[in-house]
């Protein structure tokens, strides 16, 4: 019994981040960029090390906000190239800063010694020793978030269905896609502190990824996101309290396997729903000429 | 003198590299699978812990074939699966090879001794250190693979155009395999001697760059060579003279360059960095 109050931060901080990440996931499956929460850590993280080379206290108040200004150069950029060309593969420009960001802290560490240590820390994470402060910060600072975009789901649910219609619609696509990344990009800043970046990867793509196989609709699939994602988190913290393995990993494996059953599930035909027919292409950035 | 002696190996490396890598480029960022890379040496780097625990030696023969094997299973599973879905893309299935492959790297990593060391490895890459014998290696299985591409170049290029429809079911599936399997042999030895991230990078890099100046492939082939090779000799220079890491002073350089070409371009359709993805 003790073990599992032992648990019980934990547990919580995976509610937390599959409140917010379960909804976000959607998104980047519909947008295609299934990196960013990667390279958004790595840019926060060379945000970090840049404040270490400048002598400031990791641990100081002025490593955030550092950090945060890292992460709204990354989103203007993206929001930007995307306006400039409608059609352009984000991702790849995703996938360009997640490798100048990571190599371009190496550089940085190799000049302040004795950083390293500190990033690894921060890169991985660990859901176990997380403190109830970092999960109610985190708490605070995602409820402020959802709320924003509760508030103007009419803007950024057609921007990321898709990006010409939104602009035909006569949405301020550059502004509004600019404020997705942005707080996509301290979603994961939090998320990362207390999960690991493990564990924000498959949270984001894997319950979105088994409902967008049964579904297209928004709400029944940030719906069945949360609960895919609460009973794998309860099944895997217990047995990885159980068998004492890495309590992450074992979450995450846990939800490769949901989702193995859930295409199992699909191709025999065991859900018949409103699945989404094959259309011509995926989504906004792939119209290839 | 001694410098440049010092560093024939090295060039020689990144000029193999390069060239094959930019090769590959074109069609991965034509497909829009971006990360396959990335994905397929964090399956082999779980292929080498695995094969370390049933008993291997790092580092020896039955370890590297080991690994091999294992990572040529799981990206022909890849290759030949037709699962087809409009947000369910091919980049989806990767990222959850990838996180699967790190959570399985993960729990193992404490039952391997050095575990963590092995990993730090595969990151950061050794390209100073390369030998003239690893270079014979590559050099060699890069022929054969290039050999390859030769033969299927045309219809390689039609399947990363999207094109896909225009093959018989079985032939795409075959085609699939050779490309795939090839690419991940090429990726396995490339990450040995240049770590992740500058393959990465010698990948994406380079192929994006030639989007901004041409799309005829044979142009975005020989480009990407080039721009690659000219951004490795640059990158090593400025290693050498203000004592960088290499392999982070290649791939922050291709990164700069990618940000220094568009403004030269005079591309009318410039930027057309689209993905054809699959249909």
């Amino acid at each position: 019994m003790e073990g599992l109050i032992f648990m019980l931060p934990p547990f919580a901080a995976c509610l937390t981040l599959i409140g917010l990440l379960g909804y976000f996931g959607i998104h980047v499956l519909k947008r295609g960029i299934i990196f960013i929460d990667i390279a958004m850590a790595q840019i926060a993280t060379l945000g970090i090390t840049f404040a270490y080379v400048l002598k400031i206290d990791p641990e100081s108040f002025w490593t955030y906000p550092i950090s945060l200004v890292f992460v709204l150069i990354a989103a203007y950029i993206f929001s930007t190239l995307k306006s400039k060309n409608p059609r352009m593969c984000i991702e790849a420009i995703i996938g360009i800063s997640y490798a100048v960001a990571t190599t371009a802290a190496v550089i940085l560490i190799d000049k302040a010694a004795g950083s390293d240590e500190h990033i690894k820390e921060m890169l991985i994470g660990s859901i176990l020793w997380v403190q109830w402060a970092d999960i109610l910060k985190s708490l605070l600072v995602f409820a402020a978030i959802g709320f924003i975009h509760y508030f103007f789901r009419d803007k950024f649910l057609p921007l990321s269905e898709d990006y010409e219609t939104a602009i035909q619609k006569g949405i301020n696509v550059r502004l509004w896609d600019f404020i997705f990344y942005l707080t996509l990009g301290i979603i994961v800043m939090h998320a990362v502190r207390i999960g690991g970046i493990l564990i924000v990867f498959s949270f984001l793509i894997i319950p979105s990824g088994i409902s967008a196989l049964f579904s297209n609709k928004w709400f029944p699939r940030i719906l069945s996101g949360w609960i895919i994602g609460t009973i794998v988190s309860i099944i895997g913290l217990y047995l990885s309290w159980k068998f004492d393995v890495p309590s992450g990993p074992a979450v995450v494996l846990f939800l490769g396997l949901f989702l193995v059953i859930a295409v199992i599930a699909k191709s025999t035909g065991v859900f018949k729903t409103s699945a989404v027919p094959i259309k011509n292409n995926m989504g906004t950035n792939s119209k290839g000429a | 003198m001694e410098s440049i002696l010092f560093l024939a190996a090295p060039i020689t490396a990144c000029f193999l590299l390069s060239g094959i890598l930019g090769y590959f480029g074109n069609h991965i960022l034509s497909r829009g699978v971006i990360f396959v890379d990335i994905a397929v040496a964090q399956v082999a780097a779980l292929g080498t812990m695995i094969g370390i625990l049933l008993g291997a030696n790092e580092g020896s023969l039955f370890s590297s074939l080991f690994s091999l094997g294992f990572t040529l299973i799981i990206v022909s599973a890849f290759a030949i699966s037709k699962f087809k879905h409009k947000e369910f893309s091919q980049e989806v299935i990767i990222g959850i090879i990838y996180c699967m492959a790190l959570a399985g790297a993960m729990v193992m990593v404490d039952m391997v001794s050095g575990g963590s060391n092995f990993i730090q490895k595969t990151i950061t890459g050794a390209v100073l250190w390369v030998t003239w014998k690893d270079i014979l290696v590559i050099f060699l299985i890069f022929l054969i693979v290039f050999l390859f591409h030769l033969v299927f170049l045309k219809r390689f290029i039609k399947i990363s155009q999207g094109n896909r429809d225009s093959f018989h079911p079985s032939e795409l599936r075959l085609l699939e395999l050779v490309f795939y399997i090839s690419f991940g042999i090429v990726v396995v030895q490339s990450v040995k001697i240049g770590g992740i991230f500058m393959v990465f990078m010698y990948l994406i890099g380079p192929a994006a760059m030639t989007l901004f100046i041409t799309e005829n492939w044979k142009n975005r082939f020989i480009l990407s060579w080039i721009f690659g090779f000219g951004g490795s000799i640059i990158g090593l220079v400025i290693s050498f003279i203000y004592n960088f890491p290499n392999g982070p002073a290649i791939v922050c350089t291709l990164g700069l360059m990618l940000i220094i070409i568009p403004l030269f371009s005079n591309n009318k359709k410039q930027s057309s960095l689209v993905s054809h993805k699959m249909d």
